[in-house]
């Protein structure tokens, strides 16, 4: 899914300056802890999160996570926002909940990272 | 309106404790991995899905009455969870899947959120 | 292991490009006693001795001894320095610089041009600098300047030029957290190694990081040492140490308090992350004393 389809599909805005919406996303990752997204997430995904915090523009550097969508209406700080444009990390953001946005994403044709058991 | 039950059946749900009042309704979802989160946004008889299964996790769920809860990812609650649980006649699902995926099934299953 | 953008600096960058241009010199007829003040005044360990523009020989600290022990304080150098001169061509690769240095067991180089005049001086270190500027780590190279956080030891190049970065996290610096892994990620990046090692040693970095900043008292360190076959990650901390390394290490098991799990971190999943994303992982703590984490990446 082309970021632009998940900004329509969410009802969202995009919060990074010059971000390119035409970049495809191939997964969707949903999760509040960033431990979870380091240990979880492949590279090339979109992570959706609560979480708002530099840490989650960090985790998603580390983990070469394409684009972020924070749900619940979540808005991050400019310092937060200003890194994400540094790092060339598309921020999207929407008023739906984590539960509505995985939801619609779902529907609009979004896969979800492959599952795998971590933990044996 | 949908029950808990189906809920099982049609995700296929492992289930670890409390497996009496399986046929209590579920009004809606939440997901969130954030106890403080989901104490503000889950409701009475909601689903909420997380990947937590720390023994606070069940103090949530009741204090909120929620339909039940369900892991994601495959994380196993600890006995002390499991305990806990039985005590406070919290029902908790298990599943291999991520929340992502879970919450996608729930949706077309006609269960909403916020 | 593809180190290939460094070997081709390695290859590429000229020697001219690295070396030190302002050389102190000395001429033949300088005393010992001369010598000794300018070596000491300069902190330098020898200069090359030139007659008439022309290289002669080097005058060492080890010339100096040697003259003091039998007190020829006022003889000149020209009569006590070492004649055998270890060039290399100002054009020529540091590759070229590298080989001598191992070749000849030196710490230092003397920069010839094509006629044998004396242009410049090499050590180890220039090299090492010189390789980071042009990787584009200026910012590095200027730190290390300033404030030697970012350490290169000084026989790095004999050993084929691993690199040291050294970063000081500090503790409850929530705001911070993951710099020190960006920049690390960052200049592995330069040096061309692979996204999928690189995503590893980012992971176990910024999991290490965050847990210096979530558990210790007083902060602690993070070196990364990049060798041509693996890359070894090294962090310490003066405590509080952990309990019970096994209970630690078991995904789920956290001691961190709710607020910092409502910040995304401590799940219990950092050490259950740098071990699967490591190639060997082993923890030391003690009490009291603090934390150990050694952690290899092969590349």
């Amino acid at each position: 899914m082309k970021l632009k389809e998940v900004v329509e599909v969410v009802q969202g805005t995009v919060l990074t300056r010059g971000s390119d919406l035409d970049l495809e996303v191939k997964y969707c990752g949903a999760m509040d802890l960033m431990s979870d997204a380091l240990a979880y997430l492949p590279p090339g995904c979109m992570l959706l999160t609560g979480l708002k915090t530099i840490q989650t523009i960090r985790t998603a550097e580390m983990a070469y996570v394409t684009a972020i969508l924070f749900v619940r209406g979540k808005m991050p700080d400019s310092e937060t926002i200003q890194l994400a444009e540094e790092l060339g990390i598309p921020l999207i953001r929407t008023n739906f909940g984590m539960f509505e946005s995985c939801g619609r994403l779902y529907q609009g044709g979004m896969s979800s990272v492959p599952l795998t058991r971590r933990y044996p | 309106m949908i029950d808990l039950q189906t809920v099982i059946e049609q995700l296929n749900l492992e289930t670890i404790a409390s497996i009496e009042r399986q046929n209590r309704p579920v009004v809606g979802g939440y997901a969130s991995d954030l106890l403080s989160c989901a104490m503000r946004g889950a409701k009475k008889d909601f689903l909420w899905v997380t990947l937590q299964s720390h023994v606070n996790v069940v103090a949530v769920a009741s204090l909120l009455n929620l339909a039940g809860v369900i892991i994601t990812e495959g994380n196993r609650p600890s006995p002390e969870t499991i305990a806990q649980a039985e005590k406070e006649k919290v029902i908790l699902m298990l599943t291999p899947k991520n929340t992502f995926s879970i919450v996608g099934q729930l949706i077309a299953l006609g269960i909403s959120g916020e | 292991m593809e180190f290939t953008k460094k070997q081709e600096l390695i290859y590429n960058l000229p020697i001219e490009h690295v070396m030190r241009k302002n050389v102190i010199t000395v001429t033949p007829d300088t005393t010992i006693r001369q010598l000794k003040e300018i070596l000491r005044i300069n902190r330098i360990s020898g200069v090359p001795v030139l007659d008439g523009g022309h290289l002669v020989g080097v005058a060492s600290i080890e010339d100096l001894i040697k003259a003091l022990e039998v007190g020829e304080l006022d003889v000149p150098v020209g009569q006590r320095m070492t004649r055998q001169l270890i060039t290399v061509l100002e054009h020529a690769s540091i590759i070229e610089a590298v080989k001598k240095f191992s070749q000849f067991h030196i710490g230092r180089l003397l920069v010839v041009n094509e006629k044998g005049t004396l242009t410049g001086i090499l050590t180890g270190s220039d090299i090492t600098r010189g390789l980071l500027e042009a990787i584009n780590l200026n910012d590095h190279a200027k730190e290390l300047k300033r404030n030697p956080q970012i350490i290169f030891r000084e026989d790095i190049v004999s050993d084929q030029t691993s690199l040291i970065l050294r970063y000081h996290i500090k503790e409850k610096d929530f705001k911070s957290g993951g710099s020190a892994s960006s920049k690390i990620k960052r200049a592995m990046e330069q040096l061309g190694i692979s996204p999928q090692i690189l995503r590893r040693v980012a992971i176990c970095a910024y999991e290490a990081e965050m847990n210096l900043i979530i558990h210790t008292n007083a902060g602690g360190e993070l070196i990364v040492e990049i060798e041509p076959e693996l890359i070894r990650m090294t962090i310490t901390d003066r405590g509080p140490g952990i309990p019970d390394v096994e209970q630690a290490m078991s995904p789920g098991f956290s001691t961190a308090p709710t607020w910092i799990q409502e910040l995304g971190f401590g799940a219990g999943m950092g050490l259950a992350n740098i071990k699967k994303c490591a190639d060997s992982f082993t923890i030391q703590s003690n009490l009291g004393t603090g934390t150990q984490l050694d952690i290899v990446i092969q590349l």
